[in-house]
This record gives C-alpha cells, sequence and structure tokens, in this order.
C-alpha cells in the first residue's frame, strides 16, 4: 500500500501539467465552449507527445503503462477544462486492447496515435436506461439511433454497442453520410451529440467482453474527469480564500469558511484513493463492477459537493463566466452523469450487498 | 502508486484471526461489555496472550516507535475491532510511544515493561471542567517541592480512572508563561494519597470519572520531559490517539451486523429498493472513510507525522459512526429501541442501539471534530490563520 506517485508517473503527470498551464489559456477553452468545438490545437499536442498512448499496448506504440497513468493524464486534462476527447479515444482502444478484437483495432489504433482516428464510443439508447440495447445491425448495416455522443461531431469513427446475434457486441463505424447529429447544449459544454445511423457499414470489432469493457473504462475515466474538476475547484478556492479580505481579514482565517474547505478536501481526498485504487485494480483485471460502480459513485457526488462549496465562498465572483471557477462545476456536474449517475452507481451497488465483503480489498 | 497488500500483511493478518478465533469466546465478550474493556481475569489473560505473542511489540512498538510497520498497526486495529475485542487502550497505542520517545531512561525502566505485559493502565488527566478544546488554558497546578511536584486540581473525562493504575496528568507549572508554555506532564499513581475518584455515569452505560487532586505529591523523577514542556508532548500523545479513534473496524462491523440481521430476520424488509439504497449509501461512505484511514496509516508508514490526514480520517470516522447507528435504528423501525438487556428480543442483540448511544463520544474526543476541521484547513490546505 503506498499512494506515493513513482518517479515515472511524476514526470509524466508535471510534464502534462506544465504543458496545459503553459500552452492552455482558459480564454481558448471560453472560445471552444462558444463555438461548440474541440481543441484540435491541443489534440494534435496531445498525440505529439505521446501522452495519448501512455497507457496502450507497446505493440500499437503505445507506452504500455497502466490505467493508473491514464488516469493522471485525463485527471490533468480535467483541472484545466480542457475540451479533447483523450476519455473516448482511450475508452474505444483499450476496451479493443483488452477484450476485443485486437487485429482489427491496430489499424486504428496506429492512425489514433498519429491523430488522424477519433473513435468514439456511442453506447446510450433513448429511453433513459443505460442497460437497454436494442440496435442491432442487419447484414452489416447499422439503423437506429445513441444519444448522448461525446464528440460526435469531430469523431471520425463510433464505437457502437449493438445486440449481435442477441449477445452484446461493439461495432466500429467510420463517419460518412449516413450518420446524421444533433448537436445539443449540455452543462458541460463540451461536444455531444444524439446520432442517427442510417444504414451506416459497421463492423464486429468485439464481443460482449469488450462491450462491458467499454462501458467500465467509460465509466473509470469520467470518476477521474470528476475528480479533477473537484480537486481544481478546491484548489482555486483555497488561493481564493487566502487572499479575498472581509472584515479586515482573509476569509480563509473565518472558522465557517475553514470547516467548508475542510470538508471539500476530505470528499476529494476520499474519492482520489476510490478512482486510483479502482483504476489500478482495474488495470491487473480484479476490479469487480460493483467496485468500480462505488469508486464512480464516490466522484459523482464529490464534483457537485466541492464545487457547489467552492461556489458558496467565492460568492458573486464565483459565478461570472469571467472566473474560471464555472467550467469545473458545470463539467463536474456533466461528467457526474455521465456514464452512471451517484445514484445509477448506487442502485447498480444494490446488488450483492448480502454478499460478504473483504473490507480490506475494496468493495 | 500500490493499492495491494504485500503477502507478509495478509499473513500477519490471518495470524491475527487466528488468535481472534482461539480467544473470542461469549465470556470473554460479556466480561467485556460489563467492564466496558477496563478488566476481569478473561481480559487479563487476553492481553498477556497479545504481549507474550509478540502482537503488542509489533504493532505498537515502545522503542523507536517509528521503526514500526504502521500497516500492522492498521490491520490488527482494524480485525480487533471488527471483531468485539479488547485490544488494549490509550495505555498502549498512545502512552507507551509516547513515554518511549520522551521519557527518562529510568522512566523508560520503570514503566515501559508494564505497559508492555499489560500490568500497568494509565487514565488521561487532560481536560477540566474549564478546559476542553481549549486545553491549553488548564489550571490544574503543581509546585516544586525539594525533590517533589505537589499537584491540586481537578480534572473531568478522566475514563479508565477508577481501574488505572496511574494517570497522565497534565498540570501548569508556569502560571506566568504563556498558557502552551507553563504545562508540565506527570505519571501519578491512582492510589497516591489525595487523588480522589468520582465516577460519573454515562448514557451509554459505563461510566467516566471526575478526578480530584488535594496536595498530591510526585517525585521529580515522574516528570515527563522538562519542566514546562508539556504541550508538544500532548499534542504528540493526541496525535496517536486519533490513528486509533480513526480505525474503521467497528464500523464495519455494524454495517455487517445490520445487513445479516435483516437478512436472517426481515428479509422482506431487506428486499426493500429504499432499505437496500440507503445500505449501499452507507457502504460507500465506508469505502470512503477506510480510505481517509489508509491515506493516514501510508503517511505514518512513510516516515511521516499525519497532521490533516489524522484529522480527516478521525472527522470521517467518527461522524460516519454516528450516521451509521442513526441509520441502522431507523432501518430496524421500533424494535431499534432494544437494548442488549432485552436478550433475544433485542436486534443483533442490542449492540447497534448500544452504537447509537456511544457515537457522540467519538465525535468530540480526542479533539473536537470542529478542531479537526481547523487543523485541516490550517496545515492541510494552508488557509491562513
Amino acid at each position: 500500500m503506498d499512494l506515493t506517485l513513482d518517479t515515472t508517473q511524476t514526470l509524466l503527470r508535471d510534464s502534462v501539467r506544465a504543458y496545459l498551464e503553459a500552452e492552455l489559456p482558459f480564454e481558448r477553452i471560453r472560445a471552444l465552449e462558444r463555438e461548440g468545438r474541440s481543441d484540435d490545437v491541443l489534440w494534435k499536442a496531445l498525440c505529439a507527445q505521446g501522452w495519448l498512448g501512455v497507457p496502450l499496448p507497446e505493440t500499437w506504440g503505445g507506452g504500455g503503462a497502466s490505467l493508473v497513468e491514464a488516469g493522471l493524464v485525463l485527471e490533468e486534462l480535467a483541472k484545466r477544462a480542457a475540451i479533447v476527447p483523450a476519455a473516448e479515444v482511450l475508452a474505444c482502444l483499450l476496451a479493443l486492447a483488452r477484450a476485443g478484437d485486437p487485429e482489427s483495432a491496430a489499424a486504428l489504433a496506429r492512425d489514433a496515435l498519429a491523430g488522424s482516428a477519433v473513435p468514439v464510443p456511442a453506447c446510450l439508447e433513448p429511453g433513459g436506461d443505460p442497460r437497454r440495447l436494442d440496435l442491432a445491425p442487419r447484414g452489416g448495416l447499422l439503423h437506429g439511433e445513441k444519444r448522448f455522443v461525446d464528440y460526435a461531431e469531430s469523431a471520425t469513427h463510433h464505437l457502437v454497442s449493438a445486440r449481435d446475434g442477441g449477445e452484446p457486441a461493439l461495432f466500429l463505424v467510420a463517419r460518412d453520410a449516413t450518420i446524421s447529429r444533433r448537436p445539443l447544449r449540455a452543462i458541460g459544454r463540451t461536444p455531444q451529440a444524439h446520432v442517427r445511423y442510417a444504414g451506416s457499414r459497421a463492423t464486429r470489432v468485439g464481443g460482449a467482453g469488450a462491450c462491458r469493457e467499454l462501458g467500465l473504462l467509460s465509466r473509470l475515466f469520467a470518476a477521474v474527469q470528476c475528480l479533477g474538476a473537484a480537486q481544481a475547484a478546491l484548489d482555486q478556492t483555497v488561493r481564493y480564500a487566502s487572499v479575498r479580505v472581509q472584515f479586515g481579514r482573509a476569509i480563509g482565517s473565518f472558522q465557517a469558511v475553514k470547516h467548508h474547505a475542510a470538508n471539500m478536501a476530505m470528499r476529494v481526498e476520499a474519492s482520489r484513493f476510490l478512482v486510483y485504487e479502482a483504476l489500478a485494480a482495474h488495470s491487473r483485471g480484479e476490479a469487480t463492477p460493483r467496485r468500480i460502480a462505488l469508486a464512480k459513485a464516490s466522484a459523482s457526488r464529490t464534483a457537485p459537493e466541492v464545487t457547489l462549496l467552492a461556489h458558496q465562498i467565492h460568492g458573486g465572483n464565483g459565478v461570472i463566466e469571467e472566473n474560471d471557477l464555472y467550467f469545473f462545476t458545470l463539467r463536474g456536474k456533466d461528467r457526474s452523469l455521465a456514464w452512471g449517475s451517484t445514484e445509477e452507481c448506487l442502485a447498480e451497488a444494490c446488488e450483492g450487498l448480502e454478499r460478504p465483503r473483504d473490507w480490506l480489498h475494496g468493495a | 502508486m500500490e493499492f495491494t497488500w504485500p503477502a507478509e500483511h495478509l499473513a500477519f493478518r490471518d495470524e491475527v484471526r487466528a488468535l481472534i478465533r482461539e480467544w473470542r469466546t461469549p465470556e470473554l465478550l460479556e466480561e467485556y461489555a460489563k467492564s466496558y474493556g477496563a478488566d476481569g481475569p478473561l481480559l487479563r489473560g487476553f492481553r498477556a496472550a497479545l504481549a507474550e505473542r509478540g502482537f503488542l511489540e509489533r504493532c505498537f512498538p515502545l522503542e523507536n516507535a517509528a521503526a514500526g510497520d504502521s500497516w500492522l498497526q492498521f490491520l490488527f486495529v482494524e480485525e480487533m475491532e471488527y471483531w468485539g475485542m479488547p485490544y488494549g487502550n490509550l495505555t498502549w497505542t498512545s502512552i507507551g510511544p509516547t513515554l518511549s520517545r520522551f521519557g527518562t531512561e529510568d522512566q523508560k525502566r520503570r514503566y515501559l515493561p508494564g505497559i508492555r505485559d499489560g500490568s500497568l493502565c494509565f487514565a488521561l488527566g487532560y481536560s477540566e471542567p474549564n478546559a476542553g478544546s481549549d486545553l491549553a488554558s488548564l489550571r490544574t497546578k503543581a509546585v516544586r517541592v525539594g525533590d517533589e511536584w505537589v499537584i491540586d486540581g481537578q480534572k473531568i473525562w478522566t475514563s479508565l480512572a477508577d481501574v488505572a493504575t496511574h494517570i497522565w496528568l497534565a498540570a501548569r507549572t508556569d502560571p506566568d508563561a504563556p498558557k502552551h508554555q507553563g504545562i508540565s506532564l506527570f505519571i501519578v499513581p491512582r492510589t497516591a494519597p489525595g487523588v480522589r475518584v468520582r465516577p460519573l455515569q454515562a448514557m451509554y452505560g459505563g461510566h467516566t470519572n471526575e478526578t480530584f487532586y488535594d496536595g498530591v505529591r510526585v517525585p521529580h523523577a515522574d516528570l515527563v520531559g522538562a519542566p514546562n514542556q508539556g504541550w508538544p508532548i500532548i499534542m504528540h500523545a493526541l496525535n496517536f490517539e486519533r490513528v486509533a479513534l480513526a480505525a474503521t473496524g467497528a464500523l464495519a462491523r455494524l454495517f455487517d451486523e445490520l445487513v445479516a440481521w435483516l437478512a436472517a430476520e426481515r428479509p422482506a424488509k431487506l428486499a426493500d429498493p429504499l432499505v437496500r439504497r440507503k445500505l449501499a449509501e452507507l457502504e460507500l461512505d465506508l469505502h470512503e472513510h477506510r480510505a481517509l484511514a489508509q491515506r493516514n496509516a501510508w503517511i505514518i508508514a512513510r516516515g511521516g507525522t499525519p497532521i490533516a490526514e489524522a484529522s480527516m480520517a478521525k472527522v470521517s470516522g467518527t461522524e460516519l459512526r454516528a450516521r451509521i447507528a442513526n441509520t441502522a435504528l431507523d432501518l430496524l423501525g421500533r424494535e431499534g429501541v432494544l437494548s442488549r438487556e432485552n436478550g433475544d428480543l433485542a436486534p443483533a442483540e442490542g449492540r447497534l442501539e448500544f452504537a447509537y448511544r456511544i457515537a457522540p463520544i467519538f465525535r468530540f474526543g480526542g479533539g473536537t471534530n470542529e478542531i479537526m476541521r481547523d487543523i485541516i484547513a490550517a496545515a492541510g490546505l494552508r488557509l491562513p490563520r
């Protein structure tokens, strides 16, 4: 049991952080939000620096690192409110590498690492029930609808969950004229769309295991993004409370403010542990879906709790868009609802309550 | 980052479990419940076994506490608490390591063996009627007379004072110094002339005490550390106390007992989706608390002194304890009112009802959670004073 990052991990985190702080001004993110676009400049840099490939298999030209390293990169991106499909692309490629047909994915992965392919998951169907899976390609062609597809607009491929002879499976669909999109104005202000497939050519690239893996990885990565938003809001709040003066004192010296901040820090640290523990366990193939659900439930409730307390401490300054706080509030809530909200994840954890648990080994 | 447990830790846990299986009899638990862990022939036998088999030395090393493996302590306390076993008290977890660090060679020679073999038991003489969270304003005084100190004053919440062999007592030795710089620590035999103990019955069924000191004479050799240097020693000892208060075993046990009782006795209630949703949330709370407790143990394991981390674990564990007990009784419904005195009528033998009555003390004991949050903000987040 050791929470220390090793030297490689520290180097990775610090270089991503330093790059983002130097090269990604929040003004650019405000502009991207207004235009509803993804950050192509940052995306090229992520590919060129090799950061995207860090957790991918070495045979694909990746770094062969674990999901913990993926988490470190994604957390830094979330702390900077970056608008890039990193979580989506990594979830697709890793799902295929871990449980899909790696042969069929090798070319896709090579193109993705070069920045020319951007595969994103398309899993949710109309009706709001994440377990629903009605789509089924016929004769290799896909008809139907997927909802809340992140970065559907800029993606070159959709990795679509659909039935294959009654069993869940994954199909790769390349962008073409058969795909229509209805862009959404979601609370997180990242590009999302409802997507309709009208006879799109779909290639099977994985079975039920890959389909489940895509959902678990996406959920884990969304948990990391919640954590990053909460951490950034906490950091900014501590800075603000240290310099904002009222009644002749920094407001951070008032006990009421200190206690809010202490509660925020406790939420962040507890979720940080559970999220990285789940990433490490899933890397080793030892995380049950229930454990991942509990980690996401933790991060999903931490992001709103922490960012809302951050607003309480910032007062009016926190709600105007010239201030950076809203990025984390809105993005945090968006990711908190993505791939299983607190309630949805807790509902999953209701299964297996009676099973004897070994508290030592987590959920 | 490494979240798995090495084989030697898992083997140690198995060893602890084997010892528990051997000793955990209804008679011992009965004796423990009746005396609130203070005393009894079976408890003494169990403590002697813990000492003999080296559990104490491995988990709470008295000499060179820093070289000990804090994960062994974590696992040991967790298992003991989970199974409701008397694993010792602040004498081992707090006084022993503190005395080992600050005591004279003579004090270590005289007290450490007794602490190690379980024959010595210390009660903490910190709080006074007018010195609670503001402990440094304590007024019990000690005056040097020749080779002795003469102590006059009153302490409160001196739990275990009626059965302890000694009191670990903080007293003012320089009334003119700034309040943190005029306090010294003494080891006072409980049977010394002038020490009087008055029990205070508490709503959880046990009792704590007031203690009065009327011209109590203590040899200079029983002053711990230098005169007027008591405050850092108290802070050091309190940190150890918080580590123990943050333990997760008892909380996990309450949760498991609740689920097990519902499964066996009220399966229809356990099938209710709303009940299950509440339980799932409590389980998540437990995992989150356990995360903070492990973070705390990790700081110690790498040779640091957890300050904000210990406070976080203390706050989360003690508040969760109250939440689990409260939710548990809610879920039991009217049956939740029954204490263990009702025998087979009481759900889970009354342990959940008892948990509710005792839960408040953890939140303010060992430093109130409000003070803990101040510490998190100051030491952890560096917010201005």
